[in-house]
């Protein structure tokens, strides 16, 4: 019962829910705020995300009269519910260890692609050929992505685990880096690292890898036949989507917290996951471009899953 | 908490460009006032949006010819209520050089109501920024009445 309940708790408030929103909306206020100051431009106010939010629910929905009706409501509906689920799964270094039987990042895996196929839901169902293109970018995209990640989330287990075998569990994870200094120190490690660096703005569709859902090009691909709640829901899935990326790159690497103070270490926590963003999503979006989708697809398989690998077998080696 | 929305909505202006049949003129400077960091609509919390429904303002150029005019009011119909439309540059209200001439039925605004205009030939950046805030005072007066600009 007290298990259900913590479930519940975790899912509506703390590590997900409104937690997760709130923190998802800040951060993509000071990505567009940096993205401005990088620019030497004033930017928008930081709370320029949520403005974005409750300005779309006083629009009007319109539903194109080919579209899949059931499917088209669905889609944005499903991906916040993903993310949320997901966001409560990630353990905050030094305040919250996950609610037990539940953090796994076998069940990570699962989850995680719960938004790019919200995505594709949304695309295919909308009936329309911007849709269905930016649908299969994103479908190829994600193909390519989930090789560095996979690779990268095995080097932990089998760094973790030793001679002893590989350790999926997010809680022994926490529990070696904690007792061992962060993963992100061992230079075993740090080929993964910059693999999981590398996999952020793939999978949020920034910088480099905005292929999906480029604006000139596919007119934001999956989400063009959407207004008005239901593109409001599609927003907060992507902030939500943001934090559990940077979160998750965080518990898998540096989750050490700063002593035992629960307000302290979720402040550090707050950072890192500021500062990742600010190296692996800000940064990155103000140097560069765009690829083609076949140059997309081929820096994932040429560059960053070798790096993984090379982790997950140097871990192998040094056991 | 609905009045609350609706003052912060304006706060929040999605653009998007129609081109009616522009000379090209208007669109740079729309562009320009949009591209580079020197005129940063951004921090208005302006974003050029490629999906006429995420629109909120739209921006009209050109004098509606004859040959877009079809296409043009399929695209506006598309964008989501409350809009407010600003017309850039002199060929909307007038026809501008263009005016009586074989292509051009008729100005823009018999077909689409315009909010606001911002003449020129073309109009200045600046001038196009003003358009749009003073587009808001419109959006946010139609949010509290509840009215609509094209039934």
């Amino acid at each position: 019962m007290s298990n259900i309940l913590e479930a519940t708790f975790a899912i509506l408030i703390f590590p997900g829910g409104a937690f997760a929103l709130a923190l998802g909306l800040f951060l993509k206020g000071m990505d567009r705020k940096v993205l401005a100051r990088l620019q030497r431009r004033v930017g928008p106010p930081l709370i320029q995300p949520l403005l974005d939010v409750l300005k779309l629910t006083t629009k009007e929905t319109l539903i194109p009269t080919t579209a899949n009706e059931l499917a088209f409501r669905l889609a944005p509906v499903l991906g916040l519910t993903g993310v949320l689920v997901t966001a409560a799964v990630m353990p905050v270094g030094g305040v919250w260890s996950g609610v037990s039987g539940l953090g796994d990042i076998l069940v990570l895996l699962y989850l995680l692609p719960i938004p790019a196929m919200a995505l594709m839901l949304a695309g295919s169902a909308s009936s329309s050929p911007y849709g269905a293109l930016g649908f299969s970018r994103e479908m190829a995209i994600m193909f390519a992505y989930e090789m560095p990640l996979i690779a990268s989330f095995l080097a932990v287990a089998v760094r973790v685990g030793g001679a002893g075998g590989s350790l999926f569990s997010l809680d022994a994870i926490m529990a070696y880096q904690f007792a061992n200094g962060p993963l992100l120190l061992d230079p075993v490690m740090m080929p993964a690292a910059l693999a999981l660096l590398i996999f952020i703005p793939g999978t949020m569709g920034s910088g480099l890898f905005d292929i999906p859902e480029a604006e000139p090009e596919v007119i934001e691909g999956p989400l063009l036949e959407y207004s008005g709640p239901l593109l409001a829901t599609f927003n907060l899935m992507s902030a939500v989507k943001l934090v559990v990326v940077l979160e998750l790159a965080v518990a898998l690497l540096w989750p050490n917290g700063l002593g035992g103070n629960v307000l302290v270490n979720l402040a550090w926590h707050v950072f890192k996951c500021l500062a990742l963003l600010m190296v692996s999503v800000t940064c990155f979006r103000a140097a560069t471009g765009r690829l083609r989708l076949d140059q997309g697809f081929a820096f994932f398989v040429k560059y960053t899953s070798p790096l993984a690998l090379m982790s997950l077998g140097l871990a192998y080696i040094l056991r | 908490m609905r009045n609350l929305i609706n003052k912060l909505a304006p706060r929040s202006p999605w653009i998007y460009r129609l081109n009616a049949g522009s000379c090209n003129g208007c669109d740079v400077e729309m562009a320009t006032a949009a591209l580079i960091p020197r005129y940063d609509v951004e921090r208005i919390g302006c974003k050029y949006c490629g999906s006429p429904r995420h629109a909120d303002i739209v921006l009209i150029s050109g004098p509606l010819t004859v040959r877009v005019r079809d296409k043009v009011l399929r695209v506006f119909d598309e964008i989501p209520h409350p809009k407010v439309t600003v017309g850039v540059g002199v060929c909307p209200v007038s026809g501008g050089c263009f005016r009586d001439g074989y292509s051009t039925g008729a100005p823009t605004d018999h077909y689409i109501p315009l909010d606001v205009i911002v003449p020129g030939c073309p109009p200045r950046p600046q001038a196009i920024i003003e358009g749009i805030v003073k587009a808001l005072d419109v959006w946010r007066v139609r949010l509290t009445e509840a009215t609509c600009c094209r039934s």
